[in-house]
This record gives structure tokens, C-alpha cells and sequence, in this order.
């Protein structure tokens, strides 16, 4: 009854009436502060490098002073696409193998019989409780057994193996909360068997599961340090933030004006990609979550 | 598919379930396993070297150690300073957004920003903003005249973690506000409702049908958090790379720089094991914080 009146649609100033005036005013803070630190970014990547050391700083370069000269440097002498490439090569193939084994997983562990189903889980599920890098002595030692030390497929199958725990487990949920165990039962009973339920029940009706868990792992390689730092040693096949920090170090760790040109590139297909899947993003993430 | 009540031995099952099952247990698995093997011997990883067993000696080294001691208490802090302020600021933000009837998606898009943004990118600006002659020195000392010389803030241990857990922070808030704003969603109009008619203030709603509602969404964000914040390696890496002195490092870190700088496997393998026991213990806390909630509900 009473928020009926308070949120009367006629008035226009209702919206930005005293009740939500102070949650506007507050957001609208919080937003800058989230976006001017990136905004700076930008800003500096488009001054002069030598103006990037210039005290005090120059917040708003003038007109005639913004130049591309750092884009076109970025562009000339690094490997810029090369290694946009390689990350987005190691993203798919992160994306594919760990969302074929991550379901397969999640159905077996949501529905089928398996003898000592709990504690199989529950070993996988402790997996996610570790850092990624905790594992990176053995791991690193498998790598060179298996000659995948400069070798993208180095990166690739850890990541995949890396990010399936925490895919499995929010599929997992999905299956049982989303997906009614009689769809499944009407294939059998018609003489379907497992692998048809797989492919016509639970792949398509997890899709929007399967969407949101494929963009958090599209995203891992533009993320990840350490073991990308590890594996890929040549500069030809390096992943994108591997590359950034190599150049950073290369440049005495100063030169920020090149710096930010290049993290610009880099940040710009990741931003697209989240415009373009917005939704996807959020409804996903927070599925999994809220049953907790 | 309940209606097989007892386990009979299916061909297609194995098929299904054990290629993924090997590829996990093969890369993860395997490894922690001999993770834990290498933590007891001097492990070296040259051609026709030998390792020699020393049981409990890496364990003690590490123990010992005091830069392994300054790494652990540095992730502490961190893990005790920006998980609360992060579920703070985030639930704020989620709660903010949840009242207001316009933009709230525009919001949600900007606040989780950062999060979407590379770490690398993220370290390498703050580490600018936090320079000698950057951004954050120029305000204190030109605009608000706080102090007459520069802060080095990278060149000591507690600002340089200072910046570190900004950052963190700064980046995490998006993903907790977008968390916390799905849980507000689920919970039941008819509470608020009632308790409006009861008379209950804003503060009253917030505290007695907002949170315990949350509650287990609560658990499973601490329970990230803390993960993530023993997960910090990039943003110290980028920031300090441990210096000076190696009174930044984490965990992580100096894990790393045992592995591939000091080439000390054991040791870094024996600190593995503790902190995957740290981890461990402190998600049984709160885990069983969760199943005494469950026994309350019933």
C-alpha cells in the first residue's frame, strides 16, 4: 500500500524525488570513482610518453598536445596483434574444452549413479579452494614432462583444468535447481539413454548457464599472470598480459605512456565483449550464488 | 534418474564420466598430490639430479623463515582488511541500486567494470596513480598540502599493501554489488511489506529481513573473497614485485620466487601445503557457520 503512493509514475521528479534523490547522488559518486581511474588511463595514453612524467600532472592535456604517437609506437614495435591472438586462441580453446568436460561432469554428478559420487565431487570441489599458482610446482614440473613449456597448449589445458571445479559446480547447480528430472526420465523411458539426455535435455536447457560460465572463462587468459609468465617464454607466442608486463619491465618499468596505449588495446576487446553480453554476464554470475 | 536405486555396472556412464574425470584429476589432482611429496624432499628438477628426503625439514625451514612469515601476514591483512570493506561497500552499492527505479542497469554496468578489467591493466595504473610524482602525491602535497615532500608509497611495506588492498578493493566492489543485488532481488516483497505495517524504520528492515535473508549468500561470498585473497599474486607482482626487500610479498609471490627464482621446490612446495591448509580451516569455520544457520531454520 504504501510504496503504491510513494511511487506514483505521474510525477516526473518522483523518480528523483527525496526518497531516491540521496541513492542517485551516492551511486553517481561511486560510479566516477570506478570509471575516472580508467578514464586517466585513457587520458595519459594519449599524451606525449615524455609528458607522462611531467609534475605536477597534467589532468587535461590540450587539444593540440593529445597525439597517437604511442598507439602507432605500440603498433610498429611490439607484436601487438600476435599476442591479442594468442589470447584470444588460448580463450577459446580454454572456453571449449573446459565447458565439454565441466557438463559432462555437472550431469553425471547432478543425475546419474555413480559409486562414490559425494566424495568425488567433494575432492573436486576442494580443488577451487586453491589458488591457481599453489599447484604450480607440480604443475610446472607436468608441463615440462609433457614438452609443454613454450607451448600454448601449455597454457591452454591447465587453464581448462584450472577454471572446471568452479564450472561444474555452478552447472551442477543449475541442472538440479533448473532442469526437471522427468525431461530427463521421458528420454529414457523412450529408450534414449544417457548421452541423448546429455545432448538434448541438459545441453540446451543449461545454455544460459553455459553462456555466463563460457564468458568468465573467455576472460581468465586476459587475466592471468603467473603461469602464462611461467610457460610462455618466447616473445611470439606470449598472451596478452604476459606481453604488458614483459614491455613494462622492458621500458625501465617508466615509459607510461606506451604502457597505457598498449593496456588501452588490450582492455578494448575485453569491454566490447562485455557491451555486446552484457546480460549474460550478470544473470549467470549471480545464478550460481544466491542458494549459496 | 532415481529409479535405479542400486548401482549396476554401465558401460555408458564410464564413458561419460571418466575421460572429463581423468583430464581433471590428471592436471589438478595429480599434481596436489605430489605437491605434497615434494614438500619432503630437497625435490630438484634438472636432468639425472637426485633428490634427497628430509621429511619435515622444508616444513621447518618455512616455519622459520621469516620473509615466509611477513608474506603469510601480509595476506592475512589483506584477506582481513579488503573482504569486509569489499561486502560492505558492495552490499551498500547493491542496496543503493535496489531502490532506484532508473539507470539501475547502467549502474551495474559501470560498477562492474573494473572487475571485467585485466588485473595486469588495473596494477600497472594504480602503481602509475601511486608513483613518487603521480597522481595520489600531487593531491596530498599540492592540493591539499597535507605534507611537503612526496610519499613513497610503493617503497614501504604498509602503504605499498595500502595500495595493494585499494586496488583490490576498488576492483572487487562491482562483483560483490552485482552478488548482493540477486540475493535482495529473491527476497520475499511480503516481509518488507509486512513489516512496514509493523512500523519497522529503514535500519530495522534492512537488519532484520534483508540480511538474515542473505545470509547464504553472505557465506559463499566471504568464501570467495577469502580464496581470492590468498589468490593475490598479479596486482603485488605488478605493484612492488615483493620489494622493497621482500617486505611485500604474499604468499603467492614468494612462492613464485622460491619456485623459479631461488629454484627451492621443496620449500615452496612445503609452503603450498600450509597455506592450502590455512585455506582449509578457515573454510570448515565458515562452513560450519552455514550448517548451524540450516539447523536453525528447521
Amino acid at each position: 500500500m504504501m510504496s503504491k503512493i510513494k511511487h506514483s509514475p505521474r510525477r516526473w521528479w518522483i523518480w528523483f524525488g527525496k526518497h531516491t534523490i540521496m541513492n542517485y547522488l551516492l551511486l553517481v559518486l561511486g560510479a566516477l570513482v570506478m570509471v575516472l581511474p580508467m578514464l586517466y588511463m585513457i587520458i595519459s595514453s594519449f599524451k606525449e610518453n615524455a609528458k607522462t612524467f611531467l609534475y605536477p600532472p597534467v589532468l587535461f592535456p590540450q587539444v593540440h598536445e593529445i597525439t597517437i604517437s604511442n598507439y602507432r609506437y605500440i603498433l610498429d614495435n611490439t607484436a601487438f596483434f600476435r599476442y591479442l591472438g594468442n589470447t584470444l586462441f588460448v580463450s577459446l580453446m580454454t572456453v571449449l574444452i573446459s565447458i565439454i568436460v565441466a557438463s559432462l561432469l555437472a550431469y553425471a554428478f547432478a543425475r546419474l549413479a555413480i559409486p562414490g559420487k559425494k566424495i568425488i565431487y567433494g575432492f573436486i570441489i576442494s580443488i577451487m579452494l586453491l589458488p591457481g599458482l599453489a599447484l604450480i610446482v607440480p604443475q610446472f614440473e607436468l608441463a615440462a614432462r609433457l614438452k609443454l613449456i613454450n607451448n600454448l597448449w601449455g597454457v591452454i589445458l591447465f587453464y581448462s583444468a584450472w577454471v572446471t571445479p568452479f564450472s561444474t559446480f555452478l552447472l551442477r547447480g543449475y541442472i538440479e535447481d533448473n532442469i526437471p528430472t522427468e525431461l530427463d526420465e521421458s528420454i529414457l523411458i523412450d529408450g534414449g539413454s544417457i548421452f541423448s539426455v546429455y545432448r538434448y535435455i541438459i545441453l540446451p536447457m543449461a545454455s544460459p548457464a553455459i553462456a555466463a560460465i563460457s564468458i568468465l572463462n573467455f576472460l581468465f587468459p586476459f587475466e592471468e599472470l603467473g603461469w602464462s609468465q611461467a610457460i610462455l617464454k618466447w616473445d611470439q607466442i606470449r598472451t596478452l598480459p604476459v606481453a604488458i608486463t614483459m614491455f613494462f619491465q622492458a621500458h625501465n618499468r617508466t615509459d607510461w605512456g606506451y604502457v597505457f596505449a598498449m593496456t588501452t588495446l588490450a582492455m578494448l576487446p575485453v569491454v566490447c565483449f562485455y557491451l555486446l553480453l552484457q546480460k549474460y554476464f550478470i544473470s549467470g554470475l549471480s545464478s550460481g550464488a544466491i542458494k549459496g | 534418474m532415481k529409479i535405479r536405486r542400486k548401482f549396476v555396472f554401465d558401460w555408458r556412464v564410464c564413458i561419460l564420466f571418466l575421460p572429463p574425470l581423468l583430464f581433471v584429476l590428471f592436471f589438478t589432482i595429480y599434481p596436489m598430490i605430489k605437491m605434497i611429496v615434494m614438500s619432503f624432499f630437497d625435490w630438484k628438477i634438472g636432468y639425472m639430479q637426485t633428490s634427497t628426503f628430509l621429511f619435515l625439514d622444508n616444513y621447518i625451514t618455512v616455519l622459520k623463515d621469516p620473509i615466509a612469515k611477513i608474506a603469510i601476514q601480509n595476506t592475512l591483512v589483506y584477506a582481513a582488511v579488503t573482504v569486509p570493506i569489499q561486502i560492505i561497500i558492495g552490499l551498500f552499492a547493491a542496496v543503493l541500486i535496489h531502490g532506484i527505479k532508473r539507470f539501475s542497469v547502467s549502474f551495474r554496468l559501470v560498477y562492474y567494470l573494473p572487475v571485467i578489467s585485466s588485473w595486469v591493466v588495473v596494477a600497472l595504473l594504480f602503481r602509475y596513480i601511486f608513483s613518487n610524482f603521480g597522481l595520489l602525491n600531487y593531491f596530498i602535497v599540492d592540493i591539499l598540502k597535507l605534507t611537503s615532500r612526496p610519499i613513497g608509497w610503493l617503497s614501504s611495506r604498509w602503504s605499498a599493501l595500502f595500495a595493494a588492498m585499494l586496488l583490490g578493493i576498488w576492483k572487487g566492489i562491482g562483483w560483490n554489488m552485482v552478488i548482493f543485488l540477486a540475493a535482495l532481488q529473491a527476497v520475499p516483497k511480503e516481509q518488507y511489506e509486512a513489516a512496514s505495517i509493523d512500523g519497522a524504520n529503514k535500519s530495522q528492515r534492512f537488519f532484520h529481513i534483508t540480511l538474515p535473508n542473505i545470509r547464504g549468500t553472505m557465506l559463499f561470498v566471504i568464501t570467495m573473497l577469502v580464496i581470492g585473497a590468498f589468490n593475490t599474486y598479479t596486482p603485488i607482482t605488478v605493484l612492488t614485485n615483493g620489494n622493497p626487500a621482500h617486505q611485500t610479498e604474499v604468499v603467492l609471490t614468494w612462492m613464485y620466487f622460491q619456485t623459479f627464482e631461488a629454484l627451492n621446490m621443496g620449500y615452496s612446495a612445503a609452503l603450498s601445503v600450509i597455506i592450502a591448509i590455512i585455506i582449509m580451516v578457515i573454510t570448515l569455520i565458515l562452513f560450519s557457520f552455514r550448517s548451524r544457520n540450516r539447523r536453525l531454520e528447521r
